[in-house]
């Protein structure tokens, strides 16, 4: 089931919503959740917010409070990039 | 994978036969540690050592001595053909597939579940045909919104900065005995034509700030994301990109850090690349001031055409990158957390309004005043003729000394004129700078035409507080053109007065009677070209100095080539 997740991403044709992922593994979005969260314990997925003006805005002077998604965007889900195999499938 | 055994209806969960076996050698060897033994389940505790709990693999060793060690790493040598390095993927893999197994057993599931209100919003507003139809109608409305139902607050601040606030700055000046001097022409034709020029536009900013912090706290932003990102990755560009182009519609320096979050650094680069090129912000008073004078029926369209044009035009030149300086990288797909629809709190969009508007008030009051001054200076030096300080032709300026030089690049696209050339180079500190700049350029000549017709500071207060009341009322009868609807017939065109008027005679010379062609042209420019120097510095600073160049140098040149094409395109076809 884990790997399913990974499997989802890497034939995926373009972005999915978590709730469209969830859907076409038919797995519970929670137990989506805490798959998505090992595999990101793993390093095999990168998991962050889309705007990320934050911190990196700090040096942007008057302009930092222009930022769109200023107070966080949506969450993305990547995989790293990396090539191995998967032993026990 | 190895099936798990599934024991309903006790449901305990058994691992596949290797693991199981190590398990029980493992507990075997634990519970002769007392210690071990009688603070944590045997088994749980096992499990946990095997997937490599490093904080409980340390206390078992302290407590349980080099027998613990050996027995575990006999277990995970026994394990590691059937596992390899993957030991705690296959432990955690076969709980969840119980967990899922015994839910299936346990719950009886509808065969369609049912759908959330956000479900049913989303299957509409992310919907792969209607979903980029949607996202270009609610830009449409934005700026409908932020040229149409602003305008009349925007006139209301330019004839109040214009006309009493001007009069009571020189008759203050004139008691102080320097009506007349040097320090007049600086703070009527330097800081307020100049800063006054662009705070005019504070309306406008206020309201497209309302339109973003309505669609970002709704939770719509992220589907546009979304939505874009699908056609982006339908293009062959990484689908990610979109993320800090949307950024990019408040402010490219933000958009440029925001590529951070793309994993490859090439990708990091092509995108900070094509970021400059979403109209940010600050470019919307530059077309808020030109479109109200060549298209003032129109304005809206051009302006939507513009972040439109910004858009096609990073896709474009995303493409050609991507099949020329990024190729070799395909790019890769990624899930993205749509946040439940929210209903947005009044609070919370007036904070969002007032500290983006705030922001642009304080570069209104620092790199656009000082710029101003610059300018103003510059102005003021002759260079030719026999003019005094502050007293001089604007023509024969250092000013327009040096921004003629530059006046022969942009002579093939319609707008080669000192002042126009003079308002892009300063429009490098920042986009704002391109109005205050025109303003300060031409509000001389303008000037000289106004007659102006004195009177008491209680009737200055009386015209403010009328202009106020009759600026709401037109604001409101605007309010219902934004879906359509027009409540009173539409006004008949009037001549352009005062710095309209000299805009307009300005752009109708440079470009030989074809006025609107070369407004159009420059509206282009302005949104295409380095959109500042934070931006730039920004560039730098997440790319290095050569990824800054190719930045500048790439945007004038694509920047200059869409112009020429406007301009000279437009000419060919009979505009």
């Amino acid at each position: 089931m884990l790997h399913q997740v990974l499997e989802a991403l890497e034939t995926a044709t373009g972005p999915v919503s978590l709730d469209e992922l969830s859907r076409q593994l038919k797995i519970e979005p929670g137990a989506l959740e805490g798959m998505i969260a090992f595999w990101v314990r793993k390093g095999r997925l990168r998991s962050g917010v889309g705007g990320a003006c934050g911190g990196a805005c700090a040096h942007c002077g008057p302009q930092a409070g222009t930022c769109v998604f200023n107070a966080g965007g949506p969450r993305t889900i990547a995989l790293v990039e990396r090539t191995r195999s998967y032993p026990d499938r | 994978m190895t099936a798990v055994t599934l024991a309903a209806p006790g449901a305990a969960l058994r691992y596949a036969p290797p693991i199981e076996a190590e398990l029980d050698h493992l507990a075997a060897t634990l519970g002769a540690v007392p210690a071990l033994a009688e603070r944590y389940p045997l088994r749980w505790l096992a499990v946990q050592l095997l997937e490599g709990d490093e904080q409980l693999l340390a206390e078992a060793e302290s407590l349980g001595g080099p027998a613990v060690t050996a027995a575990l790493a006999a277990s995970r040598e026994r394990l590691a053909p059937h596992y390899g390095e993957d030991l705690d993927v296959a432990l955690v893999d076969q709980r969840y597939r119980f967990v899922h197994a015994l839910a299936g057993q346990a719950l009886t599931r509808p065969a369609a579940p049912p759908l959330t209100l956000s479900d049913r919003i989303d299957q509409v507003v992310t919907h792969r045909w209607l979903g980029i139809p949607i996202f270009l109608a609610l830009m449409w409305v934005v700026f409908k919104i932020t040229t149409d139902v602003t305008a009349p607050f925007v006139d209301w601040i330019d004839a109040t900065l214009s006309g009493p606030v001007s009069g009571w700055v020189a008759a203050l000046l004139s008691a102080a005995g320097l009506g007349g001097s040097w320090v007049e022409a600086l703070l009527v034709d330097g800081v307020i034509a100049g800063v006054g020029g662009v705070l005019v536009f504070v309306p406008v900013l206020l309201a497209l700030y309302f339109a973003l912090a309505l669609l970002e706290d709704s939770g719509y932003m992220a589907r546009a994301a979304f939505v874009m990102d699908r056609l982006m990755h339908a293009l062959g560009l990484h689908g990610k990109s979109f993320l800090p182009m949307i950024v990019g519609f408040g402010c490219s320096v933000p958009a440029i850090y925001a590529t951070r979050t793309l994993d490859s650094r090439r990708d990091r680069i092509l995108t900070g690349l094509l970021v400059p090129f979403m109209s940010c912000s600050a470019r919307l008073p530059v077309y808020v001031l030109i479109a109200a004078i060549f298209f003032p029926a129109h304005a809206g369209l051009v302006i939507f055409a513009l972040y439109l044009t910004g858009i096609a035009v990073a896709i474009v030149i995303g493409m050609l990158l991507r099949r020329t300086l990024f190729r070799k990288q395909p790019p890769a797909p990624f899930v993205l957390e749509l946040p439940p629809y929210r209903l947005p709190t009044l609070r919370g969009v007036w904070r969002q309004m007032w500290e983006r508007t705030a922001a642009f008030v304080r570069k209104a009051t620092t790199i656009i005043l000082a710029t101003s001054i610059v300018v103003w200076l510059l102005l003021a030096v002759p260079v030719r003729g026999e003019g005094r300080f502050a007293d001089t032709p604007v023509e024969q300026s250092a000013f327009a000394a040096v921004a003629g030089a530059a006046a022969p690049i942009f002579a093939p696209l319609g707008f080669g004129a000192w002042e126009t050339s003079g308002a892009l180079l300063t429009g490098f500190v920042a986009k704002e700078v391109v109005v205050s700049t025109l303003g300060q350029t031409y509000a001389v000549a303008a000037a000289e035409e106004e007659a102006v017709t004195p009177t008491t500071f209680g009737e200055d207060l009386l015209g403010i507080a009328g202009g106020l009341v009759s600026a709401t009322g037109e604001a409101l009868r605007a309010l219902p053109g934004v879906v359509g609807i027009t409540l009173e017939a539409p006004e008949e065109e009037t001549a352009p007065e005062g710095l309209a008027a000299a805009v307009q005679a300005g752009f109708e010379a440079s470009s030989g009677g074809h006025g609107a062609l070369a407004a159009l042209a420059f509206l282009v420019f302005v949104l295409l070209y380095t959109p500042c120097m934070t931006a730039v510095a920004a560039a730098r600073h997440e790319f290095g100095s050569r990824w800054m160049w190719v930045s500048i140098v790439g945007q004038f040149v694509v920047a200059w080539l869409v112009a020429l094409l406007v301009f000279q395109g437009g000419r060919l076809l009979g505009g």
